[in-house]
């Protein structure tokens, strides 16, 4: 079954992936953007784009979905810019996976 | 009387020619000491006898003499409290007569004590007509027991005379005029012990033996006139659940076997069981017990003679309208008695070893278990349960003792190495264990406590069950593959396990749990459980329903130990439960079900 991608983030940010035609979803705290990213794992979304800024204020989120296969989180600067934490768990997953950094 | 003579001696076995005139199953004195024996085999004027004593230096050529009588034991007050061995000779009186802290062999010695009065009261007046097992009257014979003297199996008549007074056992008591002439009769009985007294008719049982035993409880309840098997390896906890039950049973009498097994752990009973007071009558527990001791150092033949001493004695008690439970630990090794009598009657052996009669001997004594209605004009009911360990060699319970038990046996609670090993204890496995009374006595309980009893014992079962499961998929995955709803499940099963099953004989507030308290227990880990599974459902984590009930958990496990006169405090763990759980929601987010 293929999976779905689904991009959550602040209007301003994500509005632009909608015309590649991915699902979009706009969220600006905490709570509103938990329930979204949980209710997409529900409905079996493969792939998360999440704005790193919103990804800050829900770790446990984040660590709950990091320990599983799926959905895949991925995180992606905002209008504003990076923050870098998106790189930073590229490389760690990496580092996981292959024993060492080698981006 | 017929003398016969000595013509070999194996072991306990002794065989004895000129003995026409004796009777299978007849009593013998052996030789010139005088041993205790029972005829178990005749063919033409040739006895073989099992000798309830040590038979060393008994020979060929010296005399048995029979006495007619089969083996039988005495049944009047004066025996509560008592020790006796297997062929129920008073074990402390033993010790005082003979000096000596061993068996003395061919001493007499009457079970119950001769010249000791009982303050009687006649409960019926000259005149009455009166059948057998009519009570005539009682005597108080501790605080707890009162003993009442019936009619003997056989009699009928009208009473003549009787009146109340002080009495010794054998002083006349009431005089019964019978279609055969005046009979005087005396506060004792005597029955033999391998026939079940007779009985008006046997009822189905329904209502549950309350041990205080969490797991035997709440998983595999007993009924009251039911019967259970408790097989396990060495040091599984045969023992101590048969103890506990012992001390703690809501019943009205209590007769300990012990068969074969260590001295000192008679010795325990003695010592431990005087300063127990009985949760039901506030008395010492000893005020309801009788021992009769034949531990692994006294002869074989008096351990497969012990289990029916036992079993007859209690029934005399049910016979008054009683509850009674027997305990007989073990039964193993009065089935090993069994096959030594037999190999050496060099009978052809069945199943490894054992007579071919072992299961039909296990399924009478087991039948004499049972709920009542006894002999007598008025209903009176009275029961019997039936309580055995089992020791298989090897834990191994494809044996013949244990699948010939559990063929009568309608409980089964088996006792598991690796779970002792852990110090779980009791170590009852609740996967493999089983009781066939289940369902009634849950349906029981539930109606005395008003609510569904059944409904949670299933559901906690269904969790264990569960819980095995996904254990296996853990062990090949990891618990990571686990949705969290199950990895919910696991906490709340092991909460089942070490919360509530586990429970330490040895604690004075866990070694016993009333009904009350265990509906309590197990309510509170089921609403833990519910309230959990509601705050997922509303969008909270594991990892954060597990972080906001920590404290939560920690009350719950150490719940056993709450008193049962400060059951509120586990009232007050829901209470508390549910407002960490709403901590929880509201951390996560999710403030109500809104
Ligand atoms: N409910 C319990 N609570 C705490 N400890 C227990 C409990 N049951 C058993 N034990 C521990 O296990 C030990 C062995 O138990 P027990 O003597 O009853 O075993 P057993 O099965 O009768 O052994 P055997 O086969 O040697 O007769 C006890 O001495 C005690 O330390
Ligand atoms: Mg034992």
């Amino acid at each position: 079954m293929p999976s779905k991608i689904g991009v959550v983030g602040d209007k301003d940010s994500v509005l632009a992936f909608k015309m590649i035609g991915f699902s979009v979803f706009f969220a600006s705290e905490a709570k509103e953007t938990r329930r979204i990213i949980d209710n997409l794992a529900d409905k079996n979304y493969g792939v998360i784009y999440l704005t790193e800024q919103l990804a800050e204020m829900i770790p446990e989120t984040i660590k709950r979905y990091d320990a599983k296969m799926k959905p895949a989180i991925i995180l992606i600067p905002n209008h504003a810019g990076s923050r870098g934490i998106g790189k930073k768990r590229v490389q760690e997953n990496v580092e996981k996976a292959v024993g060492q950094n080698i981006l | 009387m017929s003398k016969g003579t000595i013509v070999s001696v194996s072991g306990p076995l002794v065989t004895a020619s000129g003995m026409e005139s004796a009777n299978i199953q007849d009593i013998c004195r052996v030789g010139r000491l005088g041993l205790i024996g029972e005829i178990i085999e005749m063919r033409d004027d040739v006895a073989s006898i099992q000798v309830y004593e040590e038979t060393s230096m008994v020979g060929p050529g010296e005399d048995v003499e029979t006495t007619g009588e089969a083996l039988s034991v005495e049944l009047a007050p004066g025996m509560i409290s008592q020790m006796f061995d297997g062929i129920q000779r008073p074990l402390d009186e033993f010790m005082e007569m003979t000096n000596s802290n061993f068996l003395e062999r061919g001493m007499t010695i009457a079970p119950l004590n001769r010249d000791k009065k009982w303050e009687f009261t006649a409960e019926v007046e000259a005149g009455t007509e009166v059948s057998a097992g009519d009570i005539v009257g009682t005597v108080q014979e501790t605080n707890v027991i009162e003993h009442r003297i019936m009619v003997p199996f056989g009699m009928k008549g009208k009473i003549k005379s009787i009146s109340n007074g002080t009495f010794t056992i054998e002083e006349p008591l009431y005089v019964l005029e019978t279609e055969n002439g005046d009979k005087e009769l005396t506060m004792m009985q005597k029955w033999p012990v391998r026939r079940g007294r007779p009985i008006k008719t046997k009822l189905n049982p329904e209502e549950p033996l309350i041990t205080g035993q969490r797991v035997i409880d709440t998983l595999f309840p007993v009924a009251k006139g039911g019967a259970a098997a408790v097989p396990g390896p060495f040091g599984a906890g045969k023992t101590v659940v048969q103890h506990q039950i012992a001390k703690w049973a809501d019943v009205d009498l209590v007769v300990y076997v012990g068969c074969g097994e260590r001295g000192n752990e008679m010795t325990d009973v003695i010592n431990e069981f005087p300063e127990l007071i009985d949760p039901n009558t506030g008395e010492s527990i000893m005020a309801r017990t009788i021992l009769i001791a034949n531990t692994s150092n006294m002869p074989v033949a008096a351990r497969e003679a012990s289990i029916y001493t036992g079993i007859t004695i209690a029934e005399y008690f049910r016979d008054m309208g009683y509850s009674v439970a027997i305990m007989a630990d073990s039964t193993s090794r009065w089935a090993e008695a069994l096959r030594e009598m037999s190999g050496r009657l060099e009978e052809m052996p069945g199943d490894e070893g054992y007579p071919a009669y072992l299961g039909s001997r296990l399924a009478e004594y087991y039948e004499r278990a049972g709920k009542v209605v006894t002999l007598g004009s008025t209903e009176r009911l009275g029961s019997i349960t039936a309580i055995g360990a089992v020791s298989p060699p090897g834990g191994d319970t494809s044996e013949p003792v244990t699948q010939n038990t559990l063929r009568v046996a309608k409980v089964f609670w088996g006792l598991d190495s690796s779970l002792a090993q852990r110090r779980h204890f009791p170590s009852i496995n609740w996967l493999n264990s089983y009781s066939l009374y289940s369902n009634d006595m849950n349906k029981y309980v539930g109606k005395k406590l008003d609510v569904d009893w059944d409904g949670m014992v299933t559901h906690a079962k269904a969790l264990l069950q569960d819980e095995s499961e996904l254990q296996e998929i853990v062990r090949l995955v990891g618990v990571e593959s686990l949705s969290e709803k199950d990895r919910l499940k696991l906490v709340v099963a092991r909460m089942l396990r070490e919360d509530y099953l586990q429970q330490n004989a040895f604690d004075d507030v866990d070694t016993y749990t009333s009904r009350n308290k265990q509906y309590e227990m197990m309510q509170t880990i089921l609403y833990f459980e519910e309230q959990s599974i509601r705050a997922m459902d509303l969008g909270s984590y594991y990892d954060e329903i597990i972080e906001g009930t920590e404290d939560i958990r920690e009350r719950i496990g150490r719940m056993k130990y709450i008193s049962e006169e400060e059951l509120v405090k586990i009232q007050e763990i829901r209470t508390k439960t549910k407002s960490d759980i709403q901590t929880v929601l509201e951390k996560g987010g999710v403030e109500s079900d809104a």
